[in-house]
């Protein structure tokens, strides 16, 4: 045994060291990772404009109602089918109506119909998905096959149902139908999120320490698949507004005297040739948000997500 | 009485083809304040043998099929979920292999430790908090009060396995499971990880149950060790006996698979390694299962047929095999 003296006493304090880490103690920048997140949003150019034109027309919706001179439900011949102009920057319609009024009070309720069903399809999801894919077993199977069922059934025939079961169509009406119609995807979604991050190491450690199963679903699997589900939030949202725009097209959405861009688009379309704004306002709006919510949420699952990230 | 005792052990995992033995009959005891060693290669049922004792195997697949596990006066097999629930975290508590991993990337340090101080001890957020920086401070974490803001992946593996340690002590238990508590270490961290838990396990007077692979970790840190090989234990000693006089062809190759930088041939020599694999333990065949790769096991051997009950050779030092190194012909 032939060891030189100076690598025994190198062998001797690596081994009576207090161990790894001890030294790493200078101070370091606190970044939480919602601005880590929010760095990586910006970064993407297309996402960081969207966001602001999607502001933009959430400004007009909310401001333009309550600026304008116009009351947007009087009715008033005389004005009907004037074109755009200073006093009417979007013209009116058949009953003389300032459609840069209308359009932005249709915004408001296809925007919050958009937002609210969105929000009851995450809730309904993550309800259904997290109790399907944290229990497991038996009961997972069961209520995947009844998801299975539902797919099955068409979806707009269904919100059209849905619909038709309340006596006038109004805003939670709405929300509702689109709802029950097109929850089924965020369970699914949310139930495979929570079946991967279960088999997770600081899932058993929490458990290890006596977790009990409501603390371990609520503190340890649902934040994780926060960033997830946010994303696929934003991508839900579009196909809930062309949903409702449908609704309304065929006459089967939210009731006059009330708007939405949907049914603006289908005052237009009986005098598409004479008047072909009333027509395109709407729809252009419809695609501007869509487009919109489909940046931001390419940009947020750069931001949330950055696994996943395709480049 | 002993305050762990595991007897007849059986836990088996369904598969389609029939049930997988892991742990396949293994008694054991732990006495307070003692720590024992549990070896064995991968697979051959130590990780299992742990999760029984803490009740969180997978079911299903995996059930004890019999046996009973006692501890502290109580039969674990027996208590219900929420006992279990109530016992783990606050009598016994458990490290895992990877600190990397088992802490949750979206909560804070602090949030992680005063979770376990608010659900078994019932404190207050202030008092868990003030506690959680004596915890880690007892792990030595520096600038604990900053450092509990901050999000595991500030944090260095080395750090994570000591904010483990620090989670699994902050109730007092009465035992620990460190399952491969070095494993996935840098080897220079190791030895500080295995220092410190020694030394709390004084402090805490706790008992301990250290599983490894490594017999460099079980002579350090064991007081008694047992061996197992394809879900069964093959030897059972004290640490010095078992380094001192192995018995077991099985143990005799694990020593002589250590890596040594000096002697005879220096790093020339190839890495001695045992040949042939452990085996299916589907099926497990009736003979010795170690009798396939046992270079002391003949044809004519009654090992091949039949297996060896686990025998008490010395006082203390038992084995599970027909042919100890005490009783095998001087070469």
């Amino acid at each position: 045994m032939a060891v030189n003296p100076q690598q025994e006493e190198l062998r001797e304090r690596v081994l009576t060291r207090s161990g790894g880490g001890v030294d790493a103690g200078a101070p370091i920048r606190q970044t939480s990772l919602w601005r880590d997140a929010w760095y990586r949003y910006r970064a993407n150019r297309a996402a960081v404009i969207a966001g602001g034109l999607f502001l933009l027309l959430v400004v007009y919706v909310v401001f333009a109602p309550i600026l304008s001179p116009y009351d947007p439900y009087g009715v008033d011949f005389s004005q009907a089918y004037q074109p755009i102009s200073w006093s009417h920057p979007l013209g009116t319609d058949q009953y003389g109506r300032d459609l840069f009024t209308r359009t932005a009070l249709g915004g408001r309720i296809s925007i919050g119909i958009g937002f609210a069903a969105t929000i009851a399809i995450m809730g309904i999801g993550i309800l259904y998905g997290s109790i399907s894919g944290f229990v497991g077993g038996r009961l997972d199977n069961g209520m995947m096959r009844f998801l299975d069922a539902l797919y099955g059934l068409p979806y707009l025939p269904f919100a059209i149902i849905v619909t038709q079961l309340f006596q006038t169509v109004n805003f939670w009406v709405m929300v509702t139908a689109l709802t029950i119609a097109s929850w089924f995807t965020a369970a699914r979604v949310v139930r495979g999120q929570i079946i991967s991050l279960k088999e997770n190491d600081y899932v058993r450690a929490a458990r290890a320490v006596g977790a009990r199963w409501y603390r371990i679903l609520a503190r340890h699997l649902l934040p994780n698949t926060l960033g997830v589900l946010i994303v696929f939030a934003f991508l839900e949202l579009p196909g809930v507004i062309l949903g409702e725009a449908f609704l309304s097209f065929i006459g089967l959405g939210i009731n006059p005297p009330q708007a939405s861009w949907g049914s603006l688009a289908q005052d237009g379309r009986d005098v598409y040739l004479a008047h072909p704004t009333m027509i395109l306002i709407p729809s252009v709006a419809i695609a501007w948000l869509i487009l919109c919510a489909f940046f931001i949420a390419d940009g947020l699952r750069d931001a949330l997500d950055p696994r996943t990230r395709e480049t | 009485m002993a305050l762990l005792e595991v007897r007849d052990l059986r836990t088996y995992f369904a598969t389609r083809d029939g049930d997988v033995r892991a742990v396949d009959g293994v008694s054991f005891s732990v006495e307070r304040g003692r720590t024992l060693g549990i070896v064995g290669e991968s697979g051959c049922g130590k990780s299992v043998t742990a999760l029984s004792i803490m009740g969180l195997i997978p079911k299903p697949p995996a059930r004890i099929v019999s046996g009973s596990i006692q501890f502290d006066g109580k039969v674990l097999t027996q208590l219900r979920e929420a006992e279990l629930e109530n016992l783990r975290g606050r009598e016994m508590a458990m490290i895992f292999q990877d600190p990397m991993t088992s802490l949750n990337p979206t909560l804070t340090i602090g949030t992680q430790i005063t979770e376990t101080l608010r659900r078994h001890l019932g404190m207050s957020a202030r008092d868990a908090d003030r506690r959680a920086v004596e915890l880690l401070e007892e792990v030595r974490i520096p600038r604990a009060q900053e450092r509990l803001k901050d999000y595991p992946h500030r944090y260095s593996g080395g750090m994570r396995q000591r904010v483990m340690i620090a989670i699994a002590l902050s109730c007092n238990p009465k035992l620990l499971i460190a399952d491969e508590p070095t494993t996935a270490l840098d080897v220079t961290v190791q030895a500080g990880v295995l220092d410190l838990l020694e030394e709390l396990r004084e402090e805490h007077q706790m008992a301990m149950i250290v599983i490894t692979h490594d017999m460099g970790v079980v002579a350090e840190a064991a007081d008694d060790v047992v061996v197992m090989y394809a879900g069964q234990i093959v030897e059972q000693a004290s640490s010095l006996g078992l380094f001192d006089r192995p018995e077991h062809p099985y143990t005799e190759a694990l020593l002589g698979a250590l890596p040594s930088l000096e002697g005879e041939g220096g790093r020339e020599a190839r890495l001695a390694s045992i040949p042939g694999r452990p085996p299916d333990l589907l099926d497990p065949q009736a003979a010795c299962r170690f009798a396939p790769r046992c270079p002391f096991a003949g044809l004519n051997d009654y090992c091949s047929v039949e297996a060896p009950e686990l025998r008490e050779l010395r006082p203390g030092h038992w084995v599970r095999s027909a042919h100890p190194a005490s009783e095998r012909a001087p070469v």
